[in-house]
């Protein structure tokens, strides 16, 4: 059974905000597929505020500046599109890979980001492209970079007052990039990232022009090694360059986290994974 | 308490739940639909999968307010014990059946499938099911099932 809460479910977005400045103690229900596993072991609330049905917060489109996606976008949907497919197929990648296809059918972008897991999926490809939030509250609304937004394992700069409405990427920056999502688990399905990184990367005549990588589960909070994208940029595509680079994006992310003693067996994985993503 | 309408194996109902209450408790102990289990209750072991407008999901995280309106199907929209359908016909003859309690949910994941994918390859067949656990069978009688019953299904139209 899961702990006693009154749930309304939001027709629009005025009404969703309406609902979450006017009533006490209330969370935004999206997917469920975290918040209903976690209120069965305990987390409780007097409202639950169902933004599911909210239709202008659903689905890809286009704007000026690239394109948006709804927060309450589905997995499934996000890994099916032809769009996503084509122009963040780093995300596309990762959000196939989500759970089952049960969780990719409820579960959606904006629950996961909120979430802010350190093996979010999701995060990382987002990561790769730059993406900003929109957020929303009854007083306006406010833009700000997915890296700023999560400040901490599973916790973000949002107030209680807000809703995430949509997720924005630039425009078509990647179009010669090779790009890409890999991650490493304990099985295939209903499995937790271990490991995860995203990547775009632009090569022009034998040198790194332009290197994007993002990396899960190794750090409080997926992080992109942006010292070691810099080294990179210009540099000779070179087995000798390849190998330096990782060996700083390692000594990085020993340097945030410490050692820990699942390092033994991530660090060597995650040296391969990234010498061969970079060699491409 | 709501009182909610959807339609459920083809036929409207109508009932009042509780705001706290799950899809899963909503049919099994309100619409006495006992095909749906519960297994773990976490999003884990598939047992209580239903199709919401023929996508999967598990009903255990499902709030019964999101079906309002929806279409909702559980396996005894598939067949019945005088007419089964071509896939519970082919779970048994494969013995892809043991203790059952996986069955009713790894049908409608099959169903599911079929529905979008009529010839499937056997990886996409163990992608479809991979929300389902089987304590019993080691799944390889369940992918030949269900490689089975497509086969009977593509002749039949
Ligand atoms: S009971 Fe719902 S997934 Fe196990
Ligand atoms: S037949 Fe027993 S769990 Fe699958």
């Amino acid at each position: 059974m899961l702990p006693e809460f009154l749930s309304r479910t939001a027709k629009t977005k005025e009404e969703a905000l309406s609902y979450i400045t006017g009533l006490e103690d209330v969370k935004v229900l999206a997917g469920g597929t975290d918040l209903i596993v976690r209120m069965r072991k305990g987390e409780a609330y007097k409202h639950l505020v169902d933004v599911m049905e909210v239709p202008e917060m659903k689905g890809i489109s286009c704007d000026e500046e690239g394109f948006k996606i709804g927060a309450t976008t589905t997995h499934n949907r996000l890994s099916n599109s032809q769009f996503i497919k084509m122009n963040a197929r780093s995300l596309s990648l990762a959000c196939g890979l989500i759970g089952s296809p049960q969780i990719r059918n409820m579960g959606t972008i904006g629950g996961n980001l909120i979430n802010a897991s350190p093996a979010a999926d999701t995060i990382p490809p987002l990561l790769v492209h730059d993406a900003v939030l929109t957020l929303e509250s009854k007083g306006g609304e406010r833009k700000e970079e997915l890296e700023d937004f999560i400040i901490a394992p599973y916790k973000t700069s949002m107030k209680s007052d807000e809703l995430l409405t949509f997720i924005h990427i630039k425009r078509k920056r990647f179009k010669d990039y090779r790009e890409g999502y890999k991650r490493v688990t304990k099985r295939a399905a209903l499995a937790i990232s271990r490991l995860s990184v995203a990547w775009a990367i632009h090569e022009y005549e034998g040198l790194f022009h332009d290197v994007r990588l993002a990396i899960g589960s190794c750090t409080p909070m997926p992080f992109r090694p942006r010292i070691v994208e810099e080294f990179l940029k210009g540099n000779k595509k070179e087995e000798q360059i390849i190998i330096e680079s990782v060996k700083m994006i390692l000594e990085e992310i020993k340097r945030i986290t410490g050692d820990r003693p699942s390092f033994i067996y991530k660090i060597p994985v995650l040296k391969d994974l990234l010498e061969n993503i970079l060699r491409g | 308490m709501v009182t909610i309408d959807f339609t459920l194996n083809g036929k409207r109902v109508t009932v009042d739940v509780n705001d706290n209450e799950t899809l899963l408790f909503t049919l099994r102990e309100k619409l006495s639909i006992k095909s749906v289990k519960e297994g773990c209750s976490i999003g884990e072991c598939g047992t209580c999968t239903v199709l919401i407008d023929d996508e999967t999901h598990y009903s255990c995280l499902t709030l019964s307010s999101k079906v309002t309106g929806r279409d909702v199907k559980t396996v005894e929209y598939l067949g019945n014990i005088i007419e089964l359908h071509p896939l519970q016909e082919a779970f048994i003859s494969c013995g892809a059946v043991q203790c059952g309690y996986c069955t009713p949910g790894m049908l409608l994941s099959a169903y599911s499938l079929l529905l979008k994918n009529k010839d499937p390859q056997d990886e996409e067949i163990k992608r479809a099911i991979s929300g389902n656990l089987c304590r019993c069978t080691g799944y390889i009688q369940i992918i030949e099932a269900i490689r089975y019953a497509a086969g009977i299904l593509k002749q039949n139209c």
